[in-house]
Order: C-alpha cells, then sequence, then structure tokens
C-alpha cells in the first residue's frame, strides 16, 4: 500500500483535503461565529464576544426548551432501553413471527419522519389522546427503537450460547442466568444505545413538530427562532447543540467498541 | 469410589434433530471414578453424548439412570454434574474467582464459605495468584484451568469435557493432558472426556469408547482397542494399521487363517469369541500393526511374503517404510516401522524384501 508513486499520493491528499473541507466546514461557520457579534446579518468579525451566550442563558423561552428536551430525551431512552432490550430477547430466542416483528421496528426508522409523524398524529387524533409531552415521548421512541434494539441485539448475537448454557450448568435457574450473566453482558452495548438513542432524540425535529402540544422542544424552538429572523443567539444555540451531539457520539463509541480491543492490550 | 460400580447408565439413548439422527440406540455405562474418553471423528455423535447427558438437549428416546435413578427428564440446572465447554465458556464481565464461585454463589452459599472454596480450588489448578483476573487478562492454558477449577468447586459426581484441549497448541496440549489426568486422580472425581485426537485418548483414559456415525463401535481399555479391534473402523481409526481382506479358514487351537492377497495369513482369535463363531468364508480382515511387520528370516515361517519397499519415511524415533506387496492386480500397501537407527535405516527403497509378521500380533475383524 505505501507504495503508492509520490505524486498520486500528493493528489489523493489534495482531494481528500478539498472534500472534507467542502463537506464539513459549514459545519463550523455557525461556531466560530458565535463568538462574534453580527449586526445587520453580518458577523463582525472585529470584535470576539461571548455577548451571544449571554444572550441565550437569558433567553426564557431557550432554556423552558432545554428543560423540555431532557425531559423528553431522559423518557425516551428508559422507554426505548426497556423495550428494545425486551424485543431483542423475544427476536433472540428465536419464537414466532421474529421477522415480522422486526420489520416493524425498522420501519419508522427508515420511513421519511414526516410520514411517522403524520401516522401518529393521525392515530393520537383517533383515539382522543390529546398533544403533550406524552405523545412526544412516544414518537420519540417509536423512532429511535430501531437503533436501541439493533445494539442490544447485535450484542446478543455476538455473546457465544455456551456463557448461558454454562450458567445453567453449573445450577443457575434461568432468572440468575439473566441477571447475573445475560443482563451484564449486555450493559455496555444498553449504555451505547441509550446514549445514542438519546443523541436521536435530542435532535428530532420533523416528528416533534407534528405531535407536540403547547411545549416546544430546543430543535423546534429553533426552528421557530429561524422563522423570526436570523437573530445572534442562534449561532450560540446551533454551536451549543454541535458540541454536545459529538461528545454523545464519542461517548456511545466508546460503550460500542468491542471489548476485543481491551483484551489485545494484555 | 468403586471402580467396579456402574455411576451413570444410557439405555437404547436415540437423539435426531428434526428428522436427522445423530446418534442411534446407544448404550453405555459410566463407571464410578473412572476417565472415559469418548473417541470419534467429527460428526460422529460425541459431543451429542455429552450434551445429552449434561442435560443441554433432550433426549429423543431411552433414558439416562443415574445410580440407578431415571435423570433423563432432569432439568440441567439440578444435574450433579458439570461441564468444562470447548470454547471454555468463562463469564467475560466475572474475574477468576467470580467465575469459579459462580457455581456456589446461585446456591446460595455463604460468601466465606464460597471465598474458602474458591480459594482452594484455584490452588489446586495453580491459579491463586490469577484470582482477581479478568478471563480476557489470561493465556488459553489458564482460561482452561478456571474452567476446570469452576466445574469441579461444584463437587459433581461427574465432569464432563468437552474436547478442552482442543484450542491448545501442542506442547501446551500435552502439558493440560497430565495435569488433568493428575487432577482426576486427586479429586477421585469420574470424568468423561470428548476428543477426536487418539493420542489424547490413549494417553489419558483408563477406557475409550469410539464412536462413529452415531454408534458406539467398540468400548474398552485403551490396550484392548490397541490390539483387538472389534470392526474395522476401529482398527483403521485407532492407531496405524495394515489391513488386509480376505475369507476365513479353519481355527487352530487360538489361531485362526485367512486367505488373502498375499497368501494364507494366521492371526490370534484369543478371548474374541465372535472370531471363533464366525464361519468358514466370511469376509475379513487381518490386521497388524506397522511395528508388527518386519523382515522375515529363516525361523519365520508363517505369514511370510514377498514385497517391495516404495517408499522410506523418517519420522524420528522410527522410520515407516511403505510397501507394496502382493499380486500386481491385488497389490497391497502396507505400511513398516522400525526404530531409527543414526546411521540410516538398513532398508533402502525400491528394495524386493521379505516380511513376515507373529501369528499372535496379527488380529481378524469382520468385514
Amino acid at each position: 500500500m505505501s507504495a503508492l508513486p509520490r505524486l498520486s499520493a500528493i493528489f489523493l491528499a489534495a482531494i481528500t483535503t478539498l472534500v472534507a473541507v467542502l463537506l464539513y466546514s459549514p459545519l463550523f461557520v455557525p461556531i466560530v461565529s458565535s463568538f462574534f457579534t453580527i449586526s445587520h446579518g453580518n458577523v463582525d468579525w472585529s470584535s470576539p464576544t461571548l455577548a451571544t451566550y449571554v444572550a441565550l442563558a437569558e433567553n426564557h423561552d431557550i432554556l423552558a426548551a432545554l428543560r423540555t428536551t431532557l425531559i423528553v430525551g431522559v423518557c425516551t431512552v428508559v422507554l426505548s432501553v426497556v423495550s428494545g432490550t425486551l424485543l431483542a430477547l423475544y427476536y433472540h430466542s428465536r419464537r414466532s413471527g421474529r421477522s415480522l416483528l422486526q420489520f416493524i421496528i425498522f420501519l419508522p426508522f427508515l420511513m421519511p419522519p414526516i410520514i411517522s409523524g403524520l401516522a401518529l398524529l393521525i392515530f393520537f387524533r383517533e383515539i382522543g389522546l390529546e398533544r403533550s409531552l406524552l405523545t412526544v415521548v412516544i414518537g420519540h421512541t417509536v423512532f429511535v427503537l430501531a437503533i436501541v434494539y439493533r445494539t442490544v441485539l447485535m450484542r446478543l448475537q455476538s455473546m457465544s450460547r455456551t456463557l448461558v448454557e454454562a450458567s445453567y450448568d453449573l445450577g443457575a435457574t434461568g432468572w440468575q442466568t439473566f441477571w447475573r450473566i445475560i443482563l451484564p453482558n449486555l450493559s455496555s452495548a444498553m449504555v451505547g444505545g441509550a446514549i445514542l438513542a438519546f443523541a436521536l432524540s435530542f435532535d428530532e425535529t420533523m416528528i416533534t413538530i407534528l405531535v407536540t402540544g403547547t411545549q416546544s422542544t430546543l430543535p423546534v424552538r429553533l426552528w421557530a427562532m429561524m422563522r423570526l429572523g436570523f437573530s445572534p443567539d442562534i449561532n450560540a444555540l446551533v454551536a451549543l447543540i454541535l458540541m454536545f451531539t459529538v461528545l454523545l457520539c464519542v461517548l456511545a463509541a466508546r460503550f460500542l467498541i468491542p471489548r476485543q480491543v481491551a483484551t489485545e492490550r494484555t | 469410589m468403586n471402580q467396579n460400580t456402574d455411576l451413570l447408565t444410557l439405555r437404547s439413548v436415540s437423539k435426531s434433530y428434526g428428522t436427522v439422527p445423530v446418534l442411534h440406540d446407544i448404550d453405555l455405562s459410566i463407571r464410578d471414578g473412572e476417565f472415559l474418553t469418548v473417541l470419534g471423528p467429527s460428526g460422529s455423535g460425541k459431543t451429542t453424548v455429552l450434551r445429552l447427558i449434561g442435560g443441554l438437549e433432550p433426549l429423543t428416546s431411552g433414558e439416562i439412570r443415574l445410580d440407578g435413578q431415571d435423570i433423563s427428564r432432569m432439568p440441567i440446572n439440578r444435574r450433579p454434574f458439570n461441564t468444562v465447554f470447548q470454547d471454555y465458556a468463562l463469564f467475560p464481565h466475572l474475574t477468576v474467582s467470580g467465575n469459579v464461585g459462580y457455581g456456589l454463589s446461585v446456591r446460595h452459599i455463604q460468601r466465606k464459605e464460597i471465598a474458602r472454596r474458591v480459594a482452594e480450588a484455584l490452588d489446586l489448578v495453580q491459579l491463586g495468584r490469577f484470582a482477581d483476573r479478568f478471563p480476557a487478562q489470561l493465556s488459553g492454558g489458564q482460561r482452561q484451568r478456571v474452567a476446570l477449577a469452576r466445574a469441579l468447586i461444584c463437587q459433581p459426581r461427574l465432569i464432563l469435557l468437552d474436547e478442552p484441549l482442543a484450542a491448545l497448541d501442542l506442547e501446551l496440549r500435552r502439558q493440560m493432558q497430565v495435569f488433568l489426568k493428575s487432577i482426576q486422580r486427586e479429586i477421585k472425581t469420574t470424568f468423561l472426556f470428548v476428543t477426536h485426537d487418539q493420542e489424547e485418548a490413549i494417553g489419558m483414559a483408563d477406557r475409550i469408547c469410539v464412536m462413529e456415525a452415531g454408534h458406539i463401535r467398540q468400548l474398552g481399555t485403551p490396550h484392548d482397542l490397541y490390539y483387538k479391534p472389534n470392526c474395522e473402523f476401529v482398527a483403521r481409526f485407532f492407531g496405524e494399521n495394515n489391513l488386509v481382506a480376505g475369507k476365513l479358514g479353519p481355527i487352530q487351537g487360538e489361531l485362526r487363517s485367512i486367505e488373502t492377497a498375499l497368501g494364507r495369513l494366521v492371526c490370534s482369535i484369543s478371548n474374541q469369541p465372535h472370531l471363533k463363531a464366525a464361519t468358514d468364508g466370511a469376509s475379513a480382515y487381518a490386521a497388524f500393526r506397522p511395528e508388527a511387520l518386519h523382515l522375515a528370516d529363516a525361523k519365520d515361517t508363517d505369514n511370510r511374503f514377498p514385497g517391495t519397499i516404495s517408499d522410506m519415511a523418517f519420522a524420528g524415533s522410527s522410520t515407516v517404510a511403505t510397501i507394496t506387496a502382493g499380486a500386481d492386480n491385488a497389490a497391497q500397501r502396507l505400511r513398516l516401522r522400525v526404530p531409527s537407527r543414526v546411521d540410516g535405516s538398513a532398508l533402502k527403497s525400491g528394495e524386493a524384501v521379505s516380511l513376515s509378521f507373529a501369528p499372535h500380533e496379527g488380529h481378524l475383524v469382520l468385514a
């Protein structure tokens, strides 16, 4: 591989850099510009400031939206981790209907969110459920369930079947085997899945707009702010959400990378 | 711990997966305190036997008796047996002592008692220093010993070992064979050891049960299996052997003749009534080990035939000659093993020789 001719190596590096800059630099613009003041829609590059962040911290609407987002996120995580793990265990136990079940779980994740959102909206109206944070949590859970389910199922499938057999063989009951062997071996996958679920719930906009009641989550709030015009604290908000999401992804990766990496060190 | 009493008995045990039969009517008795090896090629059903006894799979028919009591339907976690799995199946999230103590802690035994017995078991397998390590931090041989300690801590009546040495390299495998055997003597527990490696079987077993295609072909001491195989499969599978097909001839005391492409051969039938009972003209094989075959001299009058050395292979302590014997249209390939000599073998490739084996070193198997 290293025998790549020098010229083509330079060419490859140049292309890679160009693509990376074109694709990813827009992400950094709001972060950088959030540290400068904006007047008449233009960034004033001459005076760095934290004023936008101060403005953000004083914006009670934003803070309320943040609290809503966190409540929805936590509820979604709890619901999706519990049900995703149960569904993965059901699928893994090779009982009937597993393929259909898996298809249904993946459907909302693959469908356009606006379709999922509309379907939920119609459903909630039909059964007479008022739009509220509860409907948002349900919407988010339906959406992120596939991620948790998939993460847990993959860990379950990579777990040697003999672990469970060994546990029974040593005299454990089914209940003991579940709590002392299966669950501990799934825990890091469950934490990883939970973080991903939280990140997805945190950013979800389309379904939320359709099924929320009076309270709005952070992305929905951001959407509303954009419609009223571009204010400087939007930059700060985007920057914060970006950083938070990156942090979550790094965390999730730590829990989801196979254990073998740790093994090879020794 | 009387080796003459049966601990466990399998009576006409059959097992099928769907419509595919894997075990046919197995009868097997395991004696208390013995080291019994189940030997067979892959697909012979040997692991299935172990899984049925351990309770990991349900029987299709037949019964398993422990001390005379039917345990065929006893759930796996109530059988007084423990298994050492082929992949060890150590719990990755528990330390060595957590793994070893698992069987006690699920039975709600007091912590102090568990700690004491774990330390004892780890001492037995010489892993006392590794109590706080995780399985991922151990070598293959160490994991193997943790798996063994975990199985024997519950003081099972029977320890089931499913090809536990298969993943180890040759040197470590030899060490572990000696180690396993010494542990078995020390704790005086019955071992049922499954393997496809006949060298492993010979080295450790009190008795060997040879399986093929879901049937038990022969059960006996390693010595019996080597010198008195009861069928063609065992004769070929267990150790190197020369088999020459023929028709049985008359009996002369403890010997019986067989007409083969190499002429009339005479082989021992002592203590093998089924060979005495077989009718004249029945198809059979004369079987003789490569080390029993030798260059004929003047006093060899029986079992004498000419051959040509087609190849010589040096194999360390011994040298193996491949020999073509018999008429062209019925040529037999035979192997002859002689101790190696520092100045080279007296045998030369391409040489025509006269060969023989002593009648009491030859045996017969029915085809």
